[in-house]
């Protein structure tokens, strides 16, 4: 047995555009692991990748030691790798609890349903006072928690978030940072995309900091970096 | 005076229940896809011609002949979402090409039938015969289970969008196919399911239409235009917009006949149309966008 989730040398892009070059990252089960790196460099282009939306042009993704390389999102979301996209748009018109029940389709998600809704609502009672509210009225704070919340109901065997405090206020961004340390807590395996390195390092146990569509960086508790040597990651890659 | 406006009245329902049928189709595959469906009346048509074989022709009975239609209608329509829309899928131009593209199959299965069927008149016994007065208006009772069943459909597909999980899924994929595809919601199945469910809803207007006017290659032309008036009064967006567009156009039209003639009624009805385009591009009904 392999590890939770192996992604090895992949190669993707966008059309003529290669954005991933050679990648690999992964988690083993119980890990929660953190993607960083300037914009426009990859990370979402990644998670995309390991979800089914991108298809690879090499290398090979496995999850829980099946091979899913290429496999249609459906099959990745039923096989419990899951992930709440980077502002995320969800469906406007939908009120809040419509596409929460929808979002537990899935063959493995439909039994948990009820237990798996009340601890949605339990992690985000902002979420439980909209049941009915449309998804395209909500606030970006909101919409960040329903997406998530959505990601829950299809019963993540790994979870995979891509910047889920975007553009919230720091209040807002401590309130769903406090929510992400709580799924990560219950035991579900994360790999989280944030900016905010001091964020991920309290969260998870390993870092990678990824440039050009390459891991230029792993980063464990042991080498953990302080400020300035984080500032220093950013600003000192920005210089050339 | 009371009389002939009731008897108008009781037309246009039977036609409003015609075009709701047939514009609560392409508004599914549009609410879906994204597509218009141009082939919408073709697949009509085809309803119309396999009830008619497999009741006449073979003999098994107007139920199953309407049953068949209804089912070969919605084969034919997952057929054409297969190959002639979904390798279009993610192109820039994809409106374009599947304007083009379902145009083309509406071509194929005109002169296809003409082929198979011949260019003879056809047309089905009624479900059941007799007439039924409403007021002092008389319209066959056949024309009467068509303005019940109508509401009935409609309310059936609505259920179905807001309760059913299939449903919902359909809704959630023309919303935002990428999310709905991150919840674990196959999306080339509710493409399909769309189309079939849109080709079944056309089938079996036509295979109830054909007891009322006669199977010819063409007879889906005339409704498909209606239905596209209907839509661009209701927007596409919603079934319930579409739905009240189907009632008002079908009164309407029952208005300008008793007034105008059958000759001018057309010409206004698209005067009007472009009328509507001009003030409110996103039909009377349709609100925002
Ligand atoms: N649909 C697309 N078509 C073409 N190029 C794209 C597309 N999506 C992203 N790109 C490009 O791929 C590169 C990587 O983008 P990606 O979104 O993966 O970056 P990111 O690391 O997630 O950035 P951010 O931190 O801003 O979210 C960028 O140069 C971007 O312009
Ligand atoms: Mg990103």
């Amino acid at each position: 047995m392999g590890r939770l989730l192996d992604v090895s040398r992949v190669t993707a892009g966008y059309g003529s555009i290669t954005v991933l070059r050679d990648i690999s990252i992964g988690l083993d089960a119980g890990e929660c692991v953190g993607l960083f790196g300037p914009n426009g460099h990859g990370k979402t282009t990644l998670l995309q990748t390991i979800s089914g939306l991108l298809k690879p042009t090499g290398g090979t993704i496995s999850f829980d030691g099946a091979d899913i390389t290429g496999a249609r999102p459906r099959d990745i979301v039923n096989a419990g790798l899951v992930q709440s996209p980077q502002g995320n748009t969800l469906f406007g018109e939908m009120h809040v609890l419509e596409t929460l029940e929808l979002a537990s389709i899935s063959k493995r998600a439909r039994h948990g349903k009820a237990q798996n809704l009340r601890r949605v609502f339990e992690l985000f009672p902002r979420l439980d006072e909209r049941r009915t509210q449309k998804a395209k009225t909500l606030s970006g704070g909101e919409r960040q928690m329903l997406s998530i919340g959505c990601a829950l109901m299809c019963a993540p065997r790994l979870l995979m978030l891509d910047e889920p405090t975007l553009g919230l206020s720091p209040r807002l961004k401590k309130e769903l940072a406090a929510a992400v340390g709580n799924i990560a807590k219950s035991g579900v395996p994360l790999v989280i995309v944030e900016q905010d390195v001091e964020f991920l390092l309290s969260l998870t146990q390993r870092l990678y900091m990824i440039e050009h569509g390459e891991v230029v960086r792993e980063i464990d508790g042991d080498n953990a970096p302080d400020h300035d040597a984080i500032m220093q990651l950013y600003f000192g890659e920005a210089a050339h | 005076m009371i009389d002939t406006l009731i008897a108008t009245i009781v037309s246009g329902l039977v036609l409003g229940s015609l075009y709701a049928m047939m514009a609560s189709g392409l508004s599914v595959v549009w609410t879906t896809l994204g597509v218009f469906n141009f082939a919408h009346g073709a697949l009509m048509m085809i309803g119309a011609f396999v009830a008619w074989t497999v009741s006449e022709a073979v003999g098994l009975g107007l139920l199953v002949g309407v049953a068949s239609g209804t089912l070969v209608a919605a084969l034919i329509g997952v057929l054409i979402e297969r190959l002639l829309v979904r390798p279009y899928y993610g192109n820039r131009n994809m409106l374009l090409i599947t304007v083009m593209t379902t145009l083309a199959a509406m071509i194929i299965l005109e002169k296809g039938a003409q082929m198979i069927w011949g260019a003879r008149l056809k047309q089905l016994p009624r479900l059941v015969d007799g007439e039924i007065s409403i007021f002092s208006a008389t319209i066959s009772a056949h024309e009467a289970i068509l303005v019940v069943l109508a509401p009935l459909i409609l309310l059936s597909i609505w259920r179905f969008n807001v309760r059913t999980n299939t449903g919902r899924s359909l809704r959630a994929v023309g919303q935002n196919q990428r999310s709905a595809a991150l919840i674990g919601i196959d999306v080339p199945v509710a493409f399909a399911i769309a189309f079939g469910l849109s080709a079944a809803l056309a089938g079996l207007t036509g295979a109830l239409l054909g007891s009322i006017r006669f199977i010819t290659p063409s007879m889906g032309a005339e409704p498909l235009v209606k239905a596209m008036i209907v839509v661009i009064f209701g927007g596409l967006g919603s079934l319930g917009a579409t739905a009240g567009a189907a009632y008002v156009i079908g009164l309407i039209e029952a208005l300008l006949i008793l007034w105008l003639g059958l000759y001018w009624t057309p010409f206004v009805l698209f005067l009007m149309m472009i009328v509507v385009l001009i003030f409110r591009p996103n039909g009377i009904f349709g609100g925002r966008q």
